[in-house]
């Protein structure tokens, strides 16, 4: 028997330069702006599922609060485009006028400048997720209570936003008037200069997350997904690795809050909205959780199939979604991904001993890591 | 002087005293069997030292360093390793990679992020692979080991981390007479280089292993000695042995 091919690192780093390089030839192909605008916010979703991926494939933390992470990011961002429209004769953004407000409230005054506005829109939710994170962790909340304590998170950020009409415009939300201008140039959303943006990014969020998966850090993470009293009794503080491994994600999910904004112009307290951050886990599970390309690929798949067979399917298609959902978590607990796995760990079993220049002797066919390493 | 100190221990749950004013001092490079009827304290006794479990009252020290009510990581990272009743390794990982987790010299999540294998690594799984006989098993998955593997594998990862003190509790449960023979070869070679307590019930093994025999009843302590003068204990034998023969 040789080895599976899934396992081996070479053919994973393979897979993603190909997939990375079908991404990039999109533009080549695709000359209609509202498409190309289309695919890069597929790619905000990967890199949502891509953050799923770590925190709930990798570190068993079912989070079901990843939009805390992608509003507030997002809110940020509108904030920061907002105010490029503004100017000292006319700061006040029109919605606030609406709302009789007469001065710009103090915690919009930052977003005057643009490159702060941005780190600002990328360190917020993250330190939010450093506290909120290291909160949980440390009175060693685990399993469902973890979904529970982020969805309940979640819903009250929802009705906060939602409430501070003023400050926020509750429901209608902010719409930036004009493109992100930045280093000199305006960001047409429709145009390729967005697309390689977004691509740019998620390139580098997952080589630096799939890097992170194969460090020490990403092994003491997958063994504390298992049994986190043994990784204790070993002499790791369990509660900070997993804050850490929950905070990255909820970075990676912060800038894809940002490129967002970039793309539609447009923030609501929708995003904060319980039914998007549980379609992110449910393609991160379709996809394969315990795998990153699984999962971006899952979201990738339900997008574009909710985009096209949804319009012919209307209602009916969020009734197979879900369908769906069921039958891979009943029969492929670790996605699609997960079944590519088996059939490769079946090819290799059937494969001559001689064949396989890697042979080792004595490991079944199941034999490396439960997860993609 | 002891490389562990227990002081007057306590340990109440609502009101329920489970250790009474426990003492006891282990030397260096001694292993050290804690005995006793069940309900005595002796797992409670293991959680109390290794922090799983805060005293009520009473002085824990290891080396001079008082490490009562720390948290588990930091006690581990002190030089305490712990294998469990219930063998508690990673079943999803491979062999190599539970081994490779245990090898915790370096516990900082961050620089552990830029690292792969940590320098002395190989060796070090080398040499434990070949004590636990696990050599030709790295590859596999933990959960697919038989019971009796199992068992070599958690020792052999606390082994991995290298700790002063290995607390073992029941390590030859559920083992077969061949395992259990080997296991008795291998704890007395170990305590060439380290310090053992070991919790247990099988007399016969204890009596093939045992330094010292701290007998516990009803959480205090009872009485401490040779397996031979224990054996001859009156009081030991009114309330745990019960008969004149073990």
């Amino acid at each position: 028997m040789t080895k599976n091919l899934f396992h081996d690192k070479t053919a994973q780093w393979t897979i993603y330069a190909v997939f990375f390089l079908c991404l990039a030839a999109i533009p080549a192909f695709v000359s209609d702006g509202f498409l190309l605008n289309q695919f890069a916010t597929y790619g905000v979703y990967a890199m949502l599922a891509l953050s799923i991926s770590l925190c709930w494939g990798f570190g068993g933390i079912l989070n079901l609060g990843q939009g805390i992470a992608f509003g507030l990011a997002a809110y940020g961002m509108a904030m920061t485009m907002q105010m490029q429209s503004q100017d000292a004769s006319n700061p006040l953004p029109p919605f606030m006028a609406n709302n009789s407000l007469e001065q710009l409230p103090f915690f919009w005054e930052p977003f005057w400048n643009t490159g702060f506005g941005i780190v600002l829109a990328l360190v917020v939710p993250t330190l939010f997720y450093v506290i909120f994170g290291s909160l949980m962790f440390r009175a060693r909340v685990s399993g469902p209570f973890i979904a529970i304590m982020t969805l309940a998170m979640l819903s009250a950020l929802y009705t906060l936003i939602l409430d501070m009409q003023p400050y926020t415009n509750g429901v209608n939300g902010i719409s930036p008037p004009a493109a992100l201008h930045i280093f000199g140039t305006d960001i047409d959303p429709y145009s390729t200069k967005a697309y390689w943006i977004v691509f740019a990014l998620l390139l580098l969020t997952t080589v630096a997350s799939k890097l992170l998966t194969q460090s020490k850090f990403g092994l003491v993470v997958q063994a504390l997904r298992g049994d986190p009293e043994r990784v204790r009794f070993l002499g790791y503080n369990v509660a900070l690795y997993e804050t850490v491994i929950y905070t990255i994600s909820g970075l990676i999910a912060a800038i894809a809050g940002c490129l967002w904004v970039m793309l539609v112009q447009y923030v609501s307290p929708a995003q904060f909205d319980v039914t998007f951050s549980i379609t992110m886990v449910i393609w991160a599970g379709i996809g394969g959780r315990l795998s990153l390309l699984g999962a971006i690929l899952g979201a990738l798949m339900i997008q574009g199939g909710q985009s096209y067979l949804g319009d012919q399917f209307l209602n009916t298609w969020l009734l197979l979604l879900g369908g769906f959902f069921i039958l891979v978590v009943r029969f492929l607990p670790r996605g699609l991904a997960g079944l590519l796995e088996k059939v490769l760990g079946m090819v290799a079993d059937r494969q001559p001993r001689e064949s396989g220049p890697i042979a080792r002797p004595l490991a079944p066919h199941h034999a490396v890591g439960a997860s993609e390493k | 002087m002891g490389i562990l100190e227990i002081h007057n221990l306590n340990k109440s749950f609502g009101g329920t005293h489970v250790i009474n004013d426990f003492s006891l001092d282990v030397t260096e490079l001694t292993l050290c069997c804690l005995v006793g009827p069940n309900g005595a304290g002796k797992t409670t006794t293991m959680d109390l030292i290794t922090g799983r479990q805060k005293p009520t009252s009473g002085r824990i020290v290891l080396r001079d360093d008082d490490i009562t009510g720390l948290g588990e990581h930091e006690i581990a990272q002190r030089g305490i390793g712990r294998k469990f009743q219930v063998p508690a390794v990673f079943r999803e990982l491979s062999v190599r990679q539970n081994f490779e987790v245990s090898y915790s010299q370096e516990v900082n999540p961050f620089r552990n992020m830029f690292r792969r294998q940590p320098a002395g690594f190989k060796s070090r799984l080398d040499e434990v692979a070949t004590l636990t006989g696990l050599k030709d098993r790295l590859h596999v998955e933990a959960g697919l080991l038989s019971h009796g593997e199992t068992q070599w594998l958690e020792i052999g990862m606390v082994l991995m981390q290298n700790p002063a003190i290995l607390l073992l509790d029941e390590p030859v449960a559920g083992m077969t007479e061949s395992e259990i023979e080997k296991t008795i070869v291998f704890l007395n070679q170990l305590k060439k280089n380290h310090t053992l307590i070991v919790v247990e019930h099988d007399m016969s093994f204890v009596r093939e292993i045992a330094d010292v025999v701290t007998v516990m009843h009803m959480g205090s302590f009872l009485a401490q000695g040779k397996l031979s003068e224990i054996e001859n204990n009156p009081k030991v034998r009114e309330v745990y042995l019960g008969e004149p023969e073990i």
